[in-house]
């Protein structure tokens, strides 16, 4: 019976997963696009996705443009990672023996994904205040603590699941 | 590991077979296999009682210690 709940809810996070992963590519793709089409021209950026934003970005500079976009399409990447690991990390488990040492190695991998994503997610932070700063606007304070938070509570799981794995091991080879 | 398990030379002394003993102490070659071949790291005193009961023998006799 906790098995079969565990295996639906694990399903469907699957299912969720799968959903975030394809979106994330999406978007990563369509801004990816739109950046390529306003290198090319310029002028249509107001008429693109997110276009609103990007060409009040266009006007401070092709330079300061890009390196929003580079921080926007990073982000989204590397959060689409994170989900491909998810999937990979979801499809492969079996919970009757579910402690392996390929699962472990993939939850701290992602811990280190999260890790990076919050460094990049700073760098984001004081791109966008140093160009608050350039158009006279008060500077927002967010430092994306919610990553680092994240990353270093993925990391104790990955660490208590090293020791299942360990646990595991001494379970099976007992006779 | 100090502990070593001493199966092999007491089946040759009892003359059984893994198969003979797999069928007398309900354990699969597998696990016994890895009891033979030292791979275990713990055994069940359910399991050690049956292979003495098989074996004709106390415990002493299939373990043995060795400093390193």
């Amino acid at each position: 019976m906790m098995k079969t709940t565990t295996e639906k809810i694990l399903n469907i996070m699957l299912v969720l997963t799968w959903i975030a992963f394809i979106g994330l590519m999406v978007e990563a793709g369509i801004i990816l696009v739109s950046y390529v089409i306003t290198c090319i021209k310029p002028e249509i950026t107001k008429n693109l996705y997110l276009g609103a934003e990007l060409s009040k970005l266009m006007q401070l500079g092709f330079w300061n443009y890009s390196i929003k976009v580079y921080f926007m399409f990073s982000l989204l990447g590397m959060k689409a990672f994170i989900a491909f690991l998810v999937i990979k990390t979801l499809s492969k488990v079996n919970l009757a023996n579910p402690f392996t040492a390929n699962v472990s190695q993939r939850i701290a991998l992602i811990g280190y994904v999260l890790l990076a994503t919050w460094f990049v997610s700073l760098l984001n932070h004081i791109h966008a205040n140093w160009l608050l700063k350039q158009m006279g606007q008060p500077e927002v304070d967010y430092a994306a603590v919610e990553f680092l938070f994240i990353a270093g509570l993925v990391f104790i799981i990955s660490q208590i699941f090293k020791r299942g794995v360990e646990l595991q091991a001494e379970n099976e080879l007992t006779v | 590991m100090p502990i070593t398990v001493n199966l092999d030379v007491m089946m040759a002394k009892r003359k059984m077979s893994l198969n003979e003993l797999s069928g007398k102490v309900d354990l699969t070659l597998a696990n016994l296999s890895i009891l033979k071949t030292g791979k275990a790291k713990a055994i069940r005193f359910s399991t050690l009682e049956a292979i003495c009961k098989a074996l004709d023998c106390q415990p002493g006799d299939l373990l043995e210690y060795t400093s390193e």
